[in-house]
């Protein structure tokens, strides 16, 4: 019996070995291809490593299509529109959690209701109002649609149900007003939903590409992922460009996910097993 | 006076609270869906005046073939992809919460990786991948598989497969870590008893993990289904919606419509249609939600 486990836990994780290679080939190609010359890339036979690294497909990135600017840019999106959307986010949730007030159905009816009206279907209108208000091609135009989220308002709300009434009561009694309750009570309590949530709007804000694709014009006002479709122009597209800037997109997320893997996969289930 | 301030802010506490979300979906939300409404009877193309045309966009919509094309796309891929994601995401889960399985945290992270970087990075990759001269064709054809390249991104039901494949590849990770927190919340004892009662491996699979693991399973089904209409940048960038139309998602033919033709009250009129579509999805999965509570 022993021994049996013994052999099928080692094939077990051969087989897992070779998926986690499956999964992993992409992004080895990706890299692969970052280094190579634009001839070699659909080579017969394939070149699996370039015989010269070409970095300068990284170098004319930053120094002939802006991306040091196009990098900030990124930052800024996701850091801004994170901070916000959890500043915010929060701010609902614990409303909802922890007040009673009159019209509070209606106004949670309005939280579900931006849940299922997709921001796809609104494209047009908001390009039109976008065009009104002067945001075509402004970095606040790609935040200011993200700064709240119904998926984070209940996120949020489920963190804040769990409060104590009595820690909120004693506040009050000695005098504290409700915008110092929330700034000094219940913020530092949402810490650990603050880290969860803001990692995986930090992702979506970095990685998005439909609005930004819409809105962003000008070549050193983009955003990673659409600086990186925007290589694909004319007759013959210089893909070993456009695997250099994946990597360079790729990189960041990497890190994100080694470094925070815990509050990713917790942040996961509790929004679903739990909620 | 202190007394009065001190009750106006308690009693505006949760407005105040809530006003910055109430402000964005009246701006974001609200505003563009009533204007939505208003473009999807105009002919209007961006620039000039716009002219209304009552029901001719509709006419046009529920007439032609694009929009319901878009729909059948949609409901191919999801047919292609959903049940095949969630077999593998079932098989990844149960055997990284088995006992034996070892470095169980490298592989969730391995698993989870596509769905944590750039659709439109990973989008390219399989465009160079799955090119006809691309690398897998290549090693395909070394290996004796096939003889002739495979049109992966030339023929329509290649490219459906293809996107498929992309989508299959970043999101089953993330199916898997939901179904793994579930799994953990499945009791050890109840694994232990049947161990008792001699169900092996495969039997409290069957007969333990299966069951208490529906509900999430569907969960997860709904949320893909939710994925899948509103799919966007892996058609766009690996076959440009096309070819013929056969990647064509609802989205895709949006954004076609409106940024590239110009057919925005057109392009208006398919995103009621959208809405509606995912409006009832949506209210599939609140009551799927009503049941958990």
């Amino acid at each position: 019996m022993r021994k049996q486990h013994k052999t099928l836990s080692i094939v077990m994780l051969l087989v897992f070995l070779a998926l986690a290679a499956v999964f992993m080939f992409p992004f080895v190609w990706m890299l692969s291809s970052s280094l190579k010359d634009k001839s070699q890339i659909f080579a017969s036979p394939p070149v699996w490593i370039p015989h010269t690294f070409h970095w300068e497909n990284f170098t004319q990135l930053f120094t002939e299509r802006h991306f040091g600017a196009v990098i900030l840019n990124s930052l800024f999106t996701a850091v801004t529109g994170t901070v916000g959307a959890l500043f915010f986010c929060s701010l609902a949730g614990f409303a909802f959690a922890k007040y009673r007030f009159r019209g509070k159905g209606l106004l949670f009816g309005l939280v579900l209701a931006s849940l299922m009206i997709p921001m796809e279907s609104s494209l047009v209108p908001l390009f039109v109002i976008y065009r009104e208000l002067g945001l075509i091609d402004q970095l606040w135009g790609v935040i200011l649609p993200r700064l709240t989220s119904a998926f984070g308002i209940f996120y949020m709300r489920q963190y804040c149900m769990s409060i104590e009434n009595e820690l909120l009561e004693a506040a009050r009694m000695d005098g504290c007003s409700e915008n110092r309750i929330y700034f000094r009570i219940v913020a530092p309590i949402l810490i650990p939903a603050f880290a969860s949530l803001g990692i995986i709007f930090f992702v979506e804000e970095w990685n998005n590409f439909l609005w930004p694709t819409v809105i962003l014009r000008s070549e050193d006002h983009l955003t990673i992922a659409v600086a990186i479709r925007a290589l694909q122009s004319g007759v013959r597209t210089p893909y070993n460009l456009i695997m250099s800037g994946s990597v360079i997109s790729v990189l960041p997320m990497l890190a994100v996910i080694f470094i925070f893997q815990k509050q990713i996969f917790a942040g996961l289930t509790d929004g679903t097993v739990k909620g | 006076m202190q007394n009065f301030y001190w009750r106006w802010q308690f009693k505006t506490a949760p407005y105040r609270f809530i006003a910055p979300f109430f402000i964005c979906f009246v701006v974001f939300v609200f505003i563009p869906f009533i204007f939505s409404i208003y473009l999807s009877f105009t002919n209007w193309h961006g620039e000039e005046a716009k002219t209304f045309v009552g029901l001719a966009n509709y006419k046009t919509l529920l007439t032609g073939r694009e929009f319901w094309q878009s729909l059948l796309n949609s409901i191919i891929i999801f047919v292609l992809y959903v049940p095949a994601m969630l077999l593998l995401a079932l098989i990844f889960a149960s055997c990284l919460s088995s006992s034996w399985m070892k470095w169980t945290g490298f592989f969730r992270t391995v698993f989870f990786i596509p769905n944590i970087t750039s659709v439109v990075a990973i989008s390219f990759v399989f465009l160079l991948i799955f090119n006809s001269t691309g690398i897998l064709n290549q090693l395909l054809m070394n290996a004796g598989v096939i003889h002739e390249p495979i049109p992966f991104l030339e023929t329509p039901w290649w490219a459906r497969i293809s996107v498929s494949l992309l989508v299959i590849f970043r999101w089953t990770g993330y199916n898997m870590i939901l179904l793994l927190g579930g799994m953990q919340s499945i009791s050890k004892s109840l694994y232990e008893a049947a161990e008792v009662d001699g169900a092996s491996g495969i039997k409290s699979f069957w007969y333990i993990t299966l069951p208490l693991m529906k509900r999430l399973l569907a969960f997860c089904t709904v949320l893909s289904t939710l994925g899948t209409f509103s799919l966007f940048t892996e058609p766009f960038i690996l076959t440009k919606g096309g070819p013929n139309l056969a990647t064509t998602t609802p989205v895709v033919l949006i954004y076609k419509e409106s940024f590239q033709n110009l057919n925005m009250g057109y392009a208006s009129t398919i995103s009621i249609f959208f809405f509606i579509v995912m409006m009832i999805l949506s209210l599939m999965q609140l009551r799927l939600f009503r049941e958990n509570d």
